[in-house]
């Protein structure tokens, strides 16, 4: 008895104690954010970061305010800049993670041109609902193993105040676009946790089958746009 | 991806509608699940069941309807309105900031419903962002999750959509501090949640329509959208490292 009540007196007091050093750090973060919001230099890899990016949304932006030029022409100027500044193999390897090593060396490839094709398929009708926002960039981060991460915001339509992240990568052929989070939700993990489920119970098969049978359906059109 | 911006869910006291939904989504044949579990969704058999039940509650009645809304205002209207229940929200969300230690977040609150709710003619304008005061939207499920409350299990809470039981937690609190309803008829909190969850759906018609239509697993797209967008919320330190081992580096 004297020993069980010792023990929850115990983890009462733990328990007090994280509860106070999270408050005390919460905090401190505040305050210090309040004092120097986003000081200090760039380093070189943010700053090549940063530039891969700004010239990508000039030249998006620039594509989606030319309504003169027929859609399907413009998704594919779109693809050209995007697809130029995206590593799709990495990125698409993210999205597989272990599973990968389960698909041979064709099986990869088809892989890669389907989910770009899918992903293809997934936004490019969005260009319809372009309505003059504009692109923010906000801020930058190297994380520790080197990639840099460029915050950018959304001003004004239907997003307004949206904060997208892109996520990159040095190559040999320069910083290229791993993984694009919009308000803390990655596109690397939510395919994977999609594409996860469906490789386990059907393999590399099946997953190659329900890409190409969505990509056979076409582009995601909005029906509901009418007016 | 574009469960973002606005609150996940109105809040009223819907309590006993919910009622008669559990007990209607209960009868309703669960999917078999196939595939390995995903460890923050235990109840995944459970949930795809209600998940569906919302679906077709969706499809026949509440994207319908949330059409005639669209048909009948612009767009800059609904987001105007969309405002207003923001801005309504806020005495909640200064709470909430106190709660989390993050005194600067409860002052900026305070300062925009000041604002908002005066030039801002009650909420429906946002003149506060124009002078750079931040929106926090603090609730109390992310409260807890400052607490140290994990965001999982994932929890499908018939017609409120994804939750957890922490935001299920948070999501009452939050109703029942809301001084108001107290005053009046039932009906009114729940008239204005209706209204709340209408104007944002017919907000999110062509958003929701191209996610459904794209994802491989929806189920799974949303679960891993809505756990993300929540971890985010708690986390709201912007500026924080976060290299996530496992996601970007498999080898």
């Amino acid at each position: 008895m004297m020993k069980i009540s010792t023990t929850s007196t115990e983890l009462r007091r733990r328990g007090l104690l994280r509860f106070a050093r999270t408050a005390a750090l919460v905090l401190v973060a505040q305050m210090s954010g309040l004092a120097a919001p986003g000081a200090g230099a760039m380093t070189e890899s943010e700053a090549g970061a940063r530039a891969v990016i700004s010239e990508t949304v000039d030249e998006v932006l620039a594509v989606l305010r030319d309504k003169s030029v027929p859609t399907e022409q413009r998704i594919r100027s779109l693809e050209q800049i995007v697809y130029g500044r995206f590593d799709l193999y990495v990125m698409s390897r993210l999205v597989l993670a272990r599973n990968w090593k389960r698909f041979s060396e064709e099986q990869k490839a088809e892989y890669v041109e389907e989910f770009k094709q899918y992903l293809t398929n997934s936004y490019g009708s969005r260009i319809e609902r372009y309505d003059q926002q504009e692109v923010e960039i906000i801020g930058e981060r190297e994380e520790p193993r080197g990639d840099v991460v460029i915050q950018t915001k959304i001003l004004g339509g239907e997003f307004d105040g949206a904060l997208i992240d892109y996520r990159l990568r040095k190559q040999e052929a320069g910083w290229r676009v791993i993984d694009v989070v919009i308000e803390g939700i990655s596109m690397v993990s939510n395919y994977r946790d999609q594409f996860k489920s469906i490789v386990s119970t059907g393999g590399p098969e099946l997953l190659l089958q329900k890409l190409k049978e969505k990509n056979a359906a076409g582009m995601v059109i909005d029906k509901t746009s009418a007016k | 991806m574009g469960f973002c911006g606005g609150d996940p869910a109105p809040r009223t006291r819907l309590a006993a509608l919910a009622a008669i939904a559990a007990a209607l989504s209960a009868g309703i044949a669960c999917a078999p699940v196939s595939g390995p579990r995903d460890p923050s969704d235990p109840w995944e058999r459970m949930n795809r069941g209600t998940f569906r039940f919302n679906e077709g509650l969706d499809r026949w009645v509440i994207e319908p309807v949330a059409k005639g809304v669209d048909f009948a205002l612009p767009d800059p209207v609904e987001r105007s309105i969309a405002k207003f229940f923001v801005n309504s929200r806020i005495p909640i969300h200064f709470g909430n900031a106190l709660l989390q230690f993050k005194p600067v977040s409860a002052v900026e609150d305070l300062a925009r419903f000041l604002v908002n709710s005066t030039i801002g003619f009650a909420g429906f304008f946002d003149p506060a962002s124009h002078i750079g005061l931040e929106a926090h939207q603090e609730d109390f499920g992310q409260t807890l999750g400052v607490w140290g409350v994990p965001a999982y299990p994932y929890l499908v809470l018939p017609i409120f959509g994804p939750s957890s039981p922490r935001d299920a937690v948070g999501l009452a609190a939050d109703s029942f501090s809301t001084v108001y309803p107290w005053f009046v008829p039932l009906y009114v909190p729940f008239a204005i949640g209706v209204g709340d969850r209408l104007n944002w759906r017919s907000l999110k018609l062509d958003e929701i329509a191209s996610e459904r239509e794209a994802a491989l697993d929806y189920y799974v797209a949303v679960r891993n959208a809505y756990l993300s967008y929540r971890e985010n919320q708690v986390r709201d330190q912007k500026d924080e490292v976060t290299d996530d081992e496992d996601l970007y580096y498999i080898d």
